[in-house]
């Protein structure tokens, strides 16, 4: 059995191989590359390549991507593999020129190099932004590529997320279309490097120990980052001790590490940062994707979305969420699975062709419709289904509290602690054994840790489980989470990470004929799923900004406080027979920095300052922690 | 104890034989089955399977067990007789015999069955008295034998090797117990210093409590039915230990499974069951042997050598230690385990060097048998000693004293009132291993410990990195000076081998784990506080008061390699490997959910209490 299925494999990867290099062939048969300097308003020039059809019987639009991750490779006679290895292919079949540009101050481009750039609503004369970036280069290429239908589309993912949500606001006639993927969006608020305060200090440091660095001049190469000497983040984040310690070995020459250690807050700083802030008279039709896994950016697609959709009531503005890490949809996985967890189809490909694919192909070549793609396609994980929505949130939803009882109970039922007098649950948060955000020893951030199994955590002391008893209809949450934590911590600071999770019946299987038709990743460990406790959202709040994100202030020892936040948005189906799970810590580690547990500045105080704190959750008459679930009642 | 193993060590037995050796048995052998009859009138069945070839007489090789002598037909062959390929391709007269009351055996079988020392009439029988009648037997009625009879057996069936031994028939002239069940409240299967191994023998009895009503050819089924998926959610859900007798599961179904809650303490029903105090005055050459990583009868193994060696020091009694998980010495192969790399077939070694030339020697005359004293197989170094003694005379003790920030030294703490402390919640105990599993993890017992350190319930200490090799031979022992705030606890102290940052993980694909920083288990033991001062006499602990708390570990023979750093992680529990203790003294097979509370426990370490491992170091 195992070698036959080993066979398929290496049959489907040789057919893939084939078809590969048959595009291969063609791309190279049927397109030709340039590579130009493109001239900006302020004298910089910025590298960009061009990958053109041959054919010039017809006009063709043009998909354009901002990156500083390189437009590599480098060279006319080098084509990028994304072209013909990705589901890219289908838009070179098409007819589309594809545009690729370093941004300013990045790899082959001149210029300076700025993180997260502020936009300029108010730009005079030479001034530039990103947005005025993708003007000037749109400018240039619909004047002097040949064959274009002076018709341009914006995409990226990531990083060239954040620069497409700018390239929207370049006004540049046009530009009709943009697709915001996993935008980077609030760098202090929820993506990437910060969740609601707390420092995401593995992400960061090795993210900027490489990419921080800067060029002397224009380059093809990319700067290597810290390299660790350890095959374990948690003993090196943890040995490395307080963020003072990290700093040292970034040196002062990591100016964005600089600015991260000079803003704890979100200050004025942050907020020229927040491309929330910016997104009015938006013209071009928008297209914002995210994965519901992210863990980089999955807060930037839900919440650039609502953000346009606030701010632009004629503008045509879609969103679309399936069950991806960060980038799956694009070609880096086929969206069949994460980690443990399957969602029974190929996601990604749903996506490609029926969203993307005639998106772009209605608003840049003027074909086909875009009537079946709704303002909102969000996939359910849970039940494994794609959903249509006319709005996001969805008027179907109602707000219903979950409250915290005592035995680890979770209920519907407001009546529960009606006559329960001072009830809590406690633990001892101790930096020095901080939670870990993940099972097994290893370097890398992993992507999978967004739907791992929670069983881990709920074995230790420092963690506090809830659940409900096993449903008996199953119970969809689409939108925003909010946790009302009713706590009380002995020292002057702390963090709260709550966890929502879907515990899997004991006898539960996954059905073997349903297996992914392609080969799943090679895992550490398979994990039985009868009883799996999958994360379905997880998110951190640091507790000193529980009041303000501006204006951080200290707990008062052992007095009863309220910390309420919002969790990024779901959209799960918990099916009857499972059961809704919740679990609270005050570590995530090293996924988060360690909170010093005293209301000191985090970023510049010592080793000896890390100090345990005994935290208690309230579940009483009077001081009752709850959940507020967006459940959306029936289809 | 684990029937599964067998079946799976047999299996692979099984496949690695050629397809011409499968019939090897059928081709070479006759095979009879008989009951023979004890003193007191009881019939044992019994199978022997005689070499074809009659132009010379053979020596009886026995094996006696409660797993099933079967293949029960007499048309049925097994793939294999006997211990070894080797042996069976040697020749002897292999028999196989169903223990008393176990299987198509007549009687009534007893947990370990008590050794009667002064037997008065025939009645008084015991696993002794049934292995002579049987030897008498088969020296009267099976043909072309040599007059010699040896026994071999692995666990269940090491003890019963063992038994044959005070007062044993004197045409027995060789024995192996391997992995033998010696002494289960101080060591073995079921209790390791009076705390029960609940994941084993909750598992195991479902199968082995099993009753019958008459000689069975099989059992009608398990005792309960449960399909265990997570073993440390399945038992943290039981609550308890009086809940293992609920309807749904044992429900006083299994007389085995009520004597081991009944007998909690070191009582008489367990000392009548330490076959150790009867192996005075043996002259039968014995090779014991065990596995450095056998999860069951390690204390066996080594406490039966042990044994023999002080109550019968003119004895030919030989040690052999490898590098086994239970019986894994009777493997085809045994190279890895776990993160280990043994660089050589260690199996095979012990079955063709060792224990064919045993039986060959003491059972034939046939060759020589030079094996030292002592064989036994270093891990870290990963190779085969051979000592005049074990432990070998040149193995000191060397303390090694808890010290402030974590540190493990060989100086004494000289400050005050110094202590870690952690609190130990019997409802979210620290788990044995890491991850999800339905049964008992076999790797445990080498597995990275890393997942424990980082709990705020497991304490550590450690050296610095080593500045050169240290060998360890021989027993551990601790000494810890504790308080806690309840009135009774486990002290679970693991001896672990920390690898450099900069080791390397092996390219052969065999494990995905990196080996840099690895935490590798290299022993481990748990001992339940209240049996500190004695085993039979349990004693509270006085809240906030410190004791002593001292105990042995297993014996090891390992290298710990230059750069290397030797830690040491305390814990309280160690679970669902071993039950839960209430942290209050009381019966724990009677205690209900709310009895098992939080408490606080210290481990000093100052001039005045200075808990500290004593290892046994190679000069």
């Amino acid at each position: 059995m195992k070698k036959y299925l080993t066979l398929i494999v290496f049959t489907i990867c040789l057919l893939q191989l084939t078809a590969q290099n048959k595009d291969s062939i063609w791309v190279t048969e049927n397109y030709y590359k340039i590579e130009r300097m493109l001239p900006m308003r302020d004298g910089i020039h910025l590298f960009t390549a061009f990958y053109i059809p041959k054919d010039t019987g017809t006009k063709h639009p043009i998909l354009f991507n901002r990156t500083p991750y390189a437009c590599a490779p480098y060279g006319e006679d080098k084509m990028n593999r994304s072209l013909y290895q990705t589901y890219w292919i289908n838009y070179l079949k098409e007819g589309y020129i594809i545009a690729i540009q370093d941004v300013r101050g990045k790899y082959m481009s001149e210029g300076e190099f700025i993180d997260v750039r502020p936009f300029n609503s108010n730009k005079k004369g030479k001034e530039i932004d990103e947005a005025s970036d993708t003007y000037d280069a749109i400018e240039w290429m619909t004047n002097n590529i040949p064959g274009n239908n002076k018709r341009v589309g914006v995409f990226g993912i990531s990083y060239p997320g954040f620069y497409s949500t700018m390239a929207a606001l370049s006004n540049h006639p046009a530009l009709k279309a943009v697709s915001p993927q996993a935008p980077v969006t609030d760098w202090f608020q929820g993506d990437d490097f910060h969740h609601n305060g707390a420092f995401m200090i593995m992400d960061g440091f090795s993210f900027y120990s490489g990419f921080g660095k800067a060029r002397a001049k224009p380059t093809i190469y990319s700067s290597p980052g810290f390299e660790i000497s350890s095959a374990d983040n948690y003993d090196f984040y943890l040995k490395t001790g307080a963020i003072k310690n990290f700093s040292k070995i970034m040196g002062d020459s990591i100016a964005f590490w600089n600015h991260l250690m000079k803003h704890p807050n979100n200050d004025d700083w942050w907020k020229a940062r927040n491309s929330r802030n910016f997104v009015t008279n938006i013209k071009p039709a928008m297209l914002v994707v995210g994965g519901l896994f992210d863990a980089e950016d999955c807060f930037g697609a839900w919440n650039l979305y609502k953000a346009l959709e606030e701010k632009n009531k004629n503008t045509d503005i879609r969103l679309v969420m399936g069950p991806w890490f960060h980038g799956a949809w694009g070609g880096g996985s086929d969206g069949s699975y994460l980690g443990n967890i399957r969602f029974e189809s190929k996601t990604s490909e749903y996506y490609q062709k029926n969203i993307e694919i005639p998106f772009f192909n209605f608003y840049l070549k003027l074909i086909g419709t875009v009537r079946d793609i709704s303002e909102a396609t969000i996939f359910f994980s849970g039940e494994n289904q794609w959903r249509k929505f006319q709005q996001w949130p969805s008027s179907k939803v109602e707000y219903k509290n979950l409250f915290l009882g005592e035995n680890n109970q979770l209920t519907f039922d407001e009546s529960t602690s009606k006559n329960i007098t001072g009830s809590f649950s406690e633990y001892i948060s101790d930096p020095a054994h901080p939670v870990p955000y993940t099972e097994d020893v290893h370097l890398d951030r992993t992507r999978e840790y967004m739907t791992d199994d929670q069983r881990f955590a709920g074995r230790r002391t420092d963690v506090l489980s809830f659940s409900t008893a096993i449903l008996q209809e199953d119970i969809s949450l689409g939108g925003l989470l909010v946790a009302d934590l009713i706590t009380s911590i002995s020292t002057t600071d702390a963090d709260f990470v709550v966890k929502l999770i879907d515990v899997f019946p004991d006898d539960f299987k996954y059905d073997e004929a349903a297996l992914p038709t392609t080969p799943m990743e090679k895992l550490e460990r398979t994990v039985p799923m009868a009883g799996y406790q999958m994360l379905v959202r997880g998110e951190i709040m640091r507790g000193r900004y529980r009041n303000s994100f501006e204006k951080p202030e200290a707990f008062v020892p052992d007095k009863i406080t309220e910390v309420k936040y919002t969790l990024p948005d779901v959209a799960h189906t918990f099916k009857k027979g499972h059961r809704l799970m919740i679990q609270i810590q005050s570590s995530w580690f090293p996924l988060a920095d360690r909170n010093p547990q005293q209301f000191i500045d985090i970023y510049h105080c010592d080793d000896s300052d890390f100090k345990k704190a005994t935290i208690k959750i309230y579940h009483n008459n009077i001081n009752q922690t709850k959940f507020i679930l967006p459940i959306i009642k029936n289809k | 104890m684990n029937k599964l193993f067998f079946s799976i060590c047999c299996f692979v037995t099984l496949q690695s034989s050629a397809q011409d050796q499968r019939n090897f048995v059928k081709e070479n052998y006759t095979k009879t089955d008989t009951l023979i009859r004890m003193r007191d009138g009881v019939k044992l069945y019994t199978v022997i399977y005689i070499p074809k070839d009659q132009s010379q007489a053979y020596p009886f090789l026995i094996e006696r067990t409660p797993y099933s002598a079967g293949p029960y037909s007499s048309r049925n062959f097994p793939q294999r007789v006997g211990p070894n390929e080797g042996l069976m391709k040697e020749k002897y007269i292999f028999v196989y015999q169903d223990v008393r009351g176990r299987y198509m055996s007549e009687g009534t079988n007893l947990e370990v069955t008590p050794y009667i020392a002064n037997k008065k009439n025939k009645t008084d029988i015991d696993e002794g008295s049934d292995t002579y009648d049987t030897v008498d037997w088969l020296l009267k009625n099976v043909p072309h034998n040599n007059g010699r009879a040896g026994l071999s057996g692995i666990s269940y069936p090491g003890f019963y090797a063992t038994a044959c031994l005070p007062g044993a028939h004197p045409a027995i002239k060789a024995v192996s117990p391997q992995a033998p069940v010696t002494d289960e409240f101080i060591g073995d299967d079921a209790n390791h210093n009076g705390a029960f191994f609940l994941l084993d023998n909750f598992s195991f009895m479902n199968y082995f409590g099993a009753e019958r009503s008459g000689p069975v050819e099989d059992y009608s089924g398990l005792v309960f039915s449960e399909d265990i998926k997570d073993a440390y959610q399945f038992h943290l859900k039981m609550g308890n230990i009086k809940n293992t007798n609920s309807e749904k599961y044992y429900n006083h179904k299994s007389v085995l499974w009520d004597e081991y809650l009944q007998h909690d303490t070191y009582d008489a029903f367990w000392k009548a069951r330490n076959i150790r105090t009867h192996l005075k005055n043996i002259s039968i050459p014995v090779l014991v042997v065990g596995g450095w990583f056998d999860a069951e009868d390690l204390f066996g193994a080594l406490h039966t050598y042990e044994a023999i060696e002080k109550q019968s020091p003119a004895n030919n009694n030989r040690l052999v230690m490898g590098p086994w998980t239970h019986g894994a010495w009777a493997s085809p192969s045994w190279t890895k385990f776990a993160t280990h790399n043994f660089g050589s077939n260690t199996s095979k070694y012990f079955q063709d060097s060792l224990e064919t030339t045993f039986f060959n020697f003491y059972l034939k005359d046939k060759g020589t048998f030079t094996a030292s004293e002592a064989t036994v197989f270093e891990t870290g170094s990963n190779q085969w000693k051979n000592y005049e003694n074990w432990p070998p005379k040149n193995s000191t003790t060397v303390s090694y004293f808890f010290n402030e920030k974590q540190q493990l030294s060989l100086k004494k703490p000289v400050s005050k009132n110094k202590y870690e402390e952690y609190i130990s919640d019997p409802n979210q105990p620290v788990p044995y291993t890491n991850g999800v599993f339905s049964g008992r993890n076999n790797e445990y017992m080498a597995e990275d410990q890393r997942f424990a350190a980082i709990r705020p319930d497991v304490i550590y200490f450690k050296t610095d990195e080593l500045d050169e090799d240290l060998t360890l031979a021989g027993r551990i022992s601790v000494d810890l000076l504790v308080s806690t705030t309840g009135t009774d606890a486990d002290f679970i102290v693991k001896l672990i081998d920390v690898l450099p940052d900069t080791a390397s993980t092996p390219k052969d694909g065999s494990n995905s784990l990196s080996m840099a920083g690895l935490q590798r288990l290299v022993r481990a033991e748990v001992m339940r506080g209240k049996f500190r001062n004695s085993y039979e006499t349990p004693s509270a602990f006085v809240p906030n008061k410190i004791a002593e708390v001292k105990f042995d570990l297993n014996d090891v023979a390992h290298t710990f390699k230059k750069g290397h750093k030797i830690m040491v992680q305390v814990q309280s529990s160690w679970f669902p490997l071993v039950d839960r203790n209430p942290q209050k003294f009381m019966r724990i097979p009677e205690a209900s959910n709310s009895d098992f509370k939080k408490a606080t426990i210290r481990i000093y370490h100052d001039a005045v209490n200075a808990s500290k491992i004593v290892l046994p170091v190679l000069k």
